[in-house]
């Protein structure tokens, strides 16, 4: 570790380490023992998300998610859930831009019950997906955007913000949430079709993690989804390369009823995987991560004109990753001078590049981070999945913090310079429209109250 | 592919929620300890015992203000330099205040644990609470305000406060203050409430995670010991009350697409031998997508991304204090359904708890509940944040250090018509006070028609 200032002498790769196998069929598997305590994880990677959906069916693969749960060739119903809860264990699925990923956290001792659970979908998944099925689950999604996009203030920024910055056509112009007119139109058929193209273990990675016996570990995954045949139905994304910056300023203006003014803005970033990707990252932690950021001690500390001013970074392997500006403002404050102070503070630091102590805060945030993200077995187990899916190595994993920590401050002022600039971000701004019901205030002036926590 | 038979567990490995260490620094810190090996981010939890019935009247807020300024400069750093030598540990540190007092969290790598131990220990020591923070706090929190009653979960839950409990009383009111009361906040009521409320002898701080090769002690008594402060005085606990008449209060917001639902009342808390049976009723009503619940409004009807019923402690008061008062806490059902759906779902959901009274649980649901809850506890406490974060949930609610170890034993010895009755008796369908925040005019009448209660409209 060239930096000095590591948590522990081995931090990240900590003892870690992973071993790779290959079944007949495809299938990658990936193994890490740890056998502090008695749980282990399961961790299954489809390499398909929403940037493989095609026009009229965005959504899908996300719809696709859910219907997985909805029973297999030797498991009825929800008996995926019951099982798994039963036995002690935890579990869910998510859908992002580029994959699918399901996850079983289990007492050791029930760690066969999830590979035998994932196997069966993997391989059955059609025998048991039927039209009450699909109905079902598309009033549920539905109600998932509803609650988590459609009836939040702000709540569709970041869809519009991913929009913007990629344009019309392209795999990553929509979110996997995808429309309420396309979850309305996929049909049963999509969603066979969807799974003999994607779901096959040869588009796969399994990673199991914890207090494991490798061996036993690997004959169980050998004997559930050794059978599985693997096929060759995929196609492979459609292309996600886009110039290296947007080369304009894009602008979208949203009058909506919300509390108040925001400005927000997506800058196109170099791709996951590279060294400028990490240098990136480390650029928006310094101008907007956490309390100590440039952009909160400006607007929120000094200007006192925002209630609060961040960066966000999504990392993408397929297209330019997206860094996220987002400030909501205080009082009367307009987005006109917020604006101003943002490119006041991105053009400088383009300019000056990070102190040596911005360095240091921004590397010791994100060792934080991997340490939180490597300290469980389900966290591990996804990252291990995540390098051997979208890098072909899942060695990686273990070693990303030291690539994070070996980054220099040259190379930080350099990323912050090549694309933190006007011409390469497309922004939000959101007005509030009054509703009329919102105006006397007299039961309008009270906070929350947290029942739930 | 080839089928094969459902695979049996294996031999369970012995699990046990983590017994801490206690002891007490001379300044009268109480101090939990409890080393997790690999653990390498340690977490810090310290429990202030200034409660929110201890703000003074009119000024809702100060404790949230006073528990923010602890981390906005020292009588040695400004709060930008706070900030930054507290984020160059690769550090967090959260504090906010709650019925029950106040917590300040830190989670930190161990390596570095000396350095933000010695900070916090600086902010709860010598905190600053300079005019301009202070005021700049207050502005802060006066405009997060309208974005908290944006929220229909938050809304709901105010909402949901300020019916069941007495106006009189501090429950019914917000935790982080009105737009009123937080206006009123100055440096001087801050620096007053910390004087009266903040002392080394009545907190406890627990720390845990990988502590091998760190000298705690030491490390404690260079940091934390050096905080001095008087005894104090014990203040008198107000019983909880509410007012759990079944009724419904519709919070109107026009041309919602979905209507926020959130029914509640007040029941148990874990000082009652019946806390168990009503955690494992209540799992198998609203706890998971495969529990009573969501089997009908998620997995057939499809009118939720999911609802979820839970008991969550309010305040708890040490066993035999004087006043004789007991604590409570908040049982509750929540969850969003689309706005057209509103009337059906909430017929639903008071069909589910009906057919519950009548024909009560399952041995085989029983039985699943107790397999999961019992079963989860090794995943659930993993980190060295879940430990401490119970380990001080168990010290603000005056429970003994082994409280949780011993809840997995009593969940398993409970059975399905202890189950049943706990969670009959806590959602029994004509004391339960359902807010919702919807499009009244589209959801009131459907709502009136099922006569779960009076029916009433407020502003959003």
């Amino acid at each position: 570790m060239p930096m000095g200032h590591t948590a522990t002498a081995q931090a990240g790769s900590g003892g870690l380490t992973a071993t790779e196998h290959r079944l007949a069929n495809g299938l990658r598997v990936v193994l890490s023992e740890d056998h502090l305590t008695p749980v282990a994880a399961v961790c299954l990677w489809y390499d398909v998300g929403s940037r493989h959906e095609v026009k009229g069916r965005t959504g899908l693969a996300h719809l696709f998610e859910h219907l997985m749960f909805q029973g297999s060739g030797q498991v009825k119903g929800n008996g995926h859930f019951e099982l798994v809860q039963g036995a002690g264990g935890s579990l869910n699925g998510t859908t992002s831009f580029e994959r699918t990923n399901y996850f079983e956290t289990m007492p050791t001792h029930q760690l066969e019950l999830a590979l035998w659970l994932e196997a069966d979908r993997m391989g059955s998944l059609l025998a048991a997906l039927d039209e009450e099925s699909m109905e079902n689950q598309r009033d549920v999604v539905k109600n998932e955007r509803r609650q988590r996009y459609d009836n939040v203030p702000y709540g569709t920024a970041f869809e519009k913000l991913t929009a913007l910055a990629y344009p019309e056509g392209h795999p990553y112009h929509h979110t996997p949430i995808g429309s309420m007119a396309d979850l309305d139109a996929a049909t049963l058929e999509d969603a066979q079709a969807f799974f003999r193209t994607y779901y096959a273990p040869n588009n796969a990675v399994l990673s199991v993690v914890g207090d494991i016996d490798p061996e036993q570990t690997l004959a169980w995954i050998e004997k559930y989804f050794g059978s599985i045949p693997s096929h060759d139905g995929k196609q492979p994304p459609r292309d996600g390369s886009l110039p290296g910056i947007i080369g304009e300023q894009l602008r979208e203006v949203v009058r909506e009823e919300v509390p108040a003014r925001a400005l927000m803005a997506a800058y196109r970033l170099p791709q996951d995987g590279t060294r400028e990707c990490d240098a990136a990252d480390l650029a928006l932690t310094v101008l907007g991560g956490g309390e100590s950021s440039r952009l909160h001690n400006r607007l929120v500390r000094r200007d006192r004109t925002a209630v609060a001013a961040g960066f966000g970074l999504l990392r993408l392997a397929g297209a330019p990753s997206l860094g996220w500006l987002d400030v909501k403002t205080s009082g009367g404050v307009e987005v006109p001078q917020i604006e101003s102070a943002v490119d006041e503070e991105l053009a400088r630091f383009a300019e000056e590049g990070p102190t040596p102590e911005e360095m240091e805060r921004a590397q010791a945030q994100l060792e934080r981070e991997w340490l939180d993200r490597l300290g469980t077995v389900a966290g591990r187990a996804d990252e291990l999945c995540r390098y051997a899916v979208l890098f072909g190595d899942p060695q990686l994993a273990l070693t990303a913090v030291g690539r994070v920590l070996d980054v220099t401050a040259d190379e930080v002022k350099a990323a912050a310079r090549a694309h933190l600039r006007p011409d390469n971000r497309a922004v939000l701004v959101y007005e509030p429209v009054e509703a009329a019901e919102e105006t006397d205030g007299a039961d309008g002036t009270d906070a929350h109250e947290g029942a739930d926590k | 592919m080839e089928y094969h038979p459902q695979p049996t567990a294996g031999e369970a490995r012995p699990w046990a929620f983590p017994a801490p260490e206690r002891g007490a620094l001379p300044n009268g810190l109480t101090v939990l300890r409890c080393h997790r090996p690999g653990q390498q981010i340690v977490a810090v939890e310290i429990f202030l015992d200034a409660p929110l019935d201890a703000e003074p009247e009119g000024l809702d807020g100060v404790a949230t203000i006073m528990a923010r300024a602890l981390s906005e400069g020292t009588d040695k750093r400004s709060a930008e330099e706070f900030a930054a030598e507290l984020e160059r540990c690769g550090a967090t540190l959260d504090a906010h205040a709650d019925h029950p007092g106040l917590r300040v969290s830190l989670e930190v790598p161990v390596s570095r644990l000396a350095k933000a131990l010695g900070l916090v220990a600086e902010s709860l020591r010598a905190p600053a609470f300079a005019e301009s923070e202070i005021e700049r706090l207050v502005g802060n929190r006066l405009d997060e305000i309208p974005h908290e009653q944006a929220n229909p979960a938050r809304r709901a839950a105010k909402q949901l406060s300020k019916e069941l409990f007495p106006a009189t009383a501090r429950m019914s009111r917000p935790r982080q203050g009105t737009e009123e009361t937080v206006g009123r906040i100055d440096a001087a009521a801050v620096r007053a409430f910390y004087d009266a409320h903040v002392r080394p002898s009545t907190a406890t701080a627990v720390v845990v995670g990988d502590l091998t090769g760190v000298d705690l002690d030491a490390l404690l008594a260079d940091t934390v010991g050096d905080w001095s402060g008087n005894a104090g005085q014990a203040r008198p606990v107000p019983p909880i009350t509410a007012d759990d008449t079944g009724r419904v209060v519709i919070v109107d917001r026009p041309g919602a697409v979905q209507t926020q639902l959130l029914i509640g009342r007040i029941g148990a808390d874990r000082h009652d031998s019946v806390w168990p049976a009503q955690v494992l009723g209540t799992y198998c009503l609203g706890g998971t997508l495969t529990s009573r619940l969501d089997r009908v409004l998620r997995e057939e009807k499809g009118y939720t991304y999911g609802v979820r019923a839970f008991g969550q402690v309010l305040r708890s008061t040490a066993p035999g204090s004087s006043s004789g008062a007991t604590g409570a806490a908040m049982l509750a059902i929540s969850g969003s359904v689309d706005t057209e759906s509103t009337g059906p779902a909430l017929d639903d959901l008071w069909k589910v708890l009906r057919t519950l009274a009548s024909e009560g649980l399952t041995d085989a649901e029983r039985e699943t509940a107790v397999q999961n809850l019992v079963g989860v506890a090794p995943l659930k406490y993993e980190t060295a944040a879940s430990v401490a974060g119970t380990l001080a949930d168990q010290v603000e609610q005056h429970l003994p250090d082994d409280y949780q170890a011993e809840l997995y034993a009593r969940l398993a010895a409970t059975g399905t018509v202890e189950a049943t009755a706990a969670v009959v008796n806590a959602f029994p369908v004509d004391r339960l006070v359902t807010v919702l925040v919807g499009d009244a005019a589209q959801i009131a009448e459907p709502v009136r028609a099922l006569g779960i209660g009076e029916v009433s409209v407020v502003s959003g």
